[in-house]
């Protein structure tokens, strides 16, 4: 598209009661730059996919989808712009199989219509090491298997900016490491990504950027390593095993 | 019916594991076989088959409204009766009946459309009981318009001077047609992409919506092809009865028909509404002369059924034999069939 931001977000608030999940969040991205996110339980990471996404309204501010407002806009509409997530709980169609999974994603989210939307499909399910399984009833998978599958929908549905929500979560390591050789892949095709993580060290091989997100604001932003040192980001974790990078 | 998606250097997509073939040919001789009985039974058995089609073509609406879109109402006769008035002012301005019959479905639709807008903003229970609003709201209108005959009703103009068994006949391949256009309309939609769309929202609304999914608008277009397809009913309705009565086709008995119909038959098939026509007539002929206890056992048979077997007798029987003969399902080739043991089976459990 044009030059400017991927992904543009401008003092963006939103409360639930007396919490403050994003206070006067202001974040630019542009057109393939991978950005990690790493917080605390309950930080808010959640809360900012939801309002990137559209599953939230903000109470103030503004989200712009390359130079476009979207910030009226429903889920379903920003997701045929381009902006496509994964749900940390997995959220399948448990009674329809693998392929007719990533296909609803293919036809409505990317558009498109038959053999085009089957073969976007079935390759997604190559891409995600999902193509053994194509028949399965969703039901049938197992935890990584889901994972796997939120990725290959929300691939399906042809974005150009794919925000991840603890993908790897609950993962074994090897598992984590094909997981981040597939979106190293996705990447390379110059799609845009956010990957939400409590596995830091899956994070920092792979984005350039780091951010970490407290309390609802961004308490560092910058290179991996060097936000993981700066005092304010150890002070967060102290205690945890975050600061070391460890897989838990 | 097996029709491919890709060919030639493409993964190969069919609709279906197998060949649908077999279920066409079944669908057609059944079809074709009903379609010349008035040639060769009596009448009182066509007329018996008239009410049979009348009901399974608003058990497949109704199923298609709550096992599809998720969509609970008990507000159909709404459209059960717009259908049959509408039939009733076309045949006073001339138009004959039988060809007013894909009219009133029309009508039924576009009435249909305002309402929507006001219903689909509702949740579940909310959304029920405004179907059943929306139904004595449409039966107050009527009974208050003289011109409809109000309260007493009126009997329906352009069929005097017709031959009572070529009537009869015409009746019965009209409700033969409305229940064919019914099952072969439900089909279709959801073999389409919007069939695919509806089984999304149905396993999990957030995620369907998540990649693209108009959730609302979905639900609309079901909504408003279960209201052609009530109005369609009422149409034959009215034609088999001869007279238009505001009670006869704005009771909420009907609803309780199409629901029982549907739950024991079985919800989320295009089966389960067939069989569950069959059943309840089965019931309905050795139970009629027994008063009270026809009601009792109905109600049993519902309440049992909901309990032990809430995916109903096709479920039961599909589970079983691993049949479907209306596949709407997609098969990728080349790929392994999912891993054996309990559980969901061979074929995409979609339809
Ligand atoms: N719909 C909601 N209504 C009320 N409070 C909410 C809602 N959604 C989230 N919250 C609260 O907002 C805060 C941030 O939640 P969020 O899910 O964004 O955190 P998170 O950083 O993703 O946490 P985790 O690491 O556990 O996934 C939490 O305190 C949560 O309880
Ligand atoms: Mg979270």
């Amino acid at each position: 598209m044009s030059s400017g931001p991927l992904l543009e977000l401008a003092s963006v608030t939103k409360r639930f009661g007396s919490i403050v999940v994003a206070d006067s969040l202001s974040l630019i991205l542009r057109g393939g730059d991978a950005v990690g996110i790493v917080g605390p339980n309950g930080a808010g990471k959640t809360s900012l996919f939801a309002l990137i996404s559209g599953d939230l309204s903000p109470n103030s501010g503004e989200v712009r989808f390359e130079g476009r407002p979207v910030t009226r806009l429903d889920p379903a509409a920003r997701c045929r712009l381009g902006i496509a997530r994964t749900y940390q709980v997995p959220r399948s169609f448990e009674h329809m199989t693998v392929f007719e999974n990533v296909l609803v994603a293919a036809h409505r989210g990317a558009g498109l219509r038959g053999g085009e939307a089957t073969d976007l499909a079935a390759s997604v399910l190559e891409e995600t090491h999902l193509h053994e399984e194509a028949n399965w009833p969703a039901s049938r998978l197992s935890l990584l298997q889901r994972k796997r599958l939120e990725l290959a929908r929300a691939l399906g549905t042809g974005p150009r900016l794919l925000l991840l929500d603890e993908v790897a979560a609950g993962l074994t390591e090897p598992e984590v490491a094909g997981l981040v050789q597939v979106v190293e892949g996705i990447r390379a095709r110059g799609i845009g990504v956010i990957w939400v993580e409590h596995v830091v060290r899956a994070l920092v091989g792979l984005v350039d950027r780091l951010i970490c997100l407290a309390g609802g604001r961004f308490i560092g932003d910058g290179e991996p390593l060097a936000v993981l040192a700066t005092p304010a980001v150890k002070e967060v974790f102290l205690g945890t095993s975050y600061g070391e990078g460890n897989s838990s | 019916m097996t029709d491919t998606a890709a060919v030639g250097g493409r993964q190969r997509v069919t609709r279906s594991r197998r060949s649908a073939a077999w279920g066409a040919l079944v669908g057609v001789v059944v079809v074709a076989i009903l379609f010349s009985l008035p040639y060769l039974v009596y009448a009182n058995v066509t007329g018996v088959l008239v009410n049979l089609f009348i009901l399974v073509s608003l058990a497949t609406m109704w199923n298609l409204l709550a096992g599809y879109a998720g969509l609970i109402s008990v507000g159909q006769q709404a459209y059960i009766g717009v259908g049959a008035y509408a039939v009733f002012v076309l045949a006073g301005d001339g138009i004959s009946p039988f060809l007013a019959i894909p009219l009133a479905a029309l009508i039924s639709a576009l009435v249909g459309l305002p309402a929507s807008f006001l219903l689909l903003r509702l949740r579940r229970e909310y959304f029920a009981i405004a179907t059943w609003v929306v139904a004595e709201a449409f039966q107050l209108v009527v009974v208050r318009s003289n011109s409809l005959g109000a309260g007493a009703g009126a009997p329906l103009p352009g069929m005097v001077g017709l031959d009572p068994a070529l009537r009869q006949a015409f009746t019965y391949w009209a409700a033969l047609a409305v229940a064919v256009a019914a099952l072969l309309g439900t089909y279709l939609l959801l073999r389409s992409r919007l069939g695919l769309d509806l089984t999304a929202v149905r396993d999990n609304e957030v995620g369907a919506r998540s990649v693209g999914v108009r959730v609302v608008r979905a639900k609309r277009i079901v909504y408003l092809v279960a209201a052609a397809g009530a109005g369609a009913a009422g149409a034959v309705l009215v034609i088999s009865q001869l007279f238009v009565q505001p009670t006869a086709v704005f009771t909420v008995q009907w609803s309780a028909y199409m629901i029982f119909v549907a739950l024991i038959g079985g919800l989320g098939s295009i089966e389960g509404p067939i069989v569950g026509t069959v059943i309840f007539f089965l019931l309905q002929q050795t139970l009629a002369d027994r008063g009270a206890w026809y009601l009792i056992v109905l109600g049993a048979v519902a309440v049992l059924m909901a309990m032990w077997v809430p995916r109903g007798l096709w479920g039961l029987i599909s589970d079983r034999f691993g049949i479907r003969l209306f596949p709407v399902g997609y098969w990728l080739h080349g790929m392994n069939p999912p891993a054996t043991g309990p559980g969901p089976k061979t074929e995409s459990p979609q339809a």
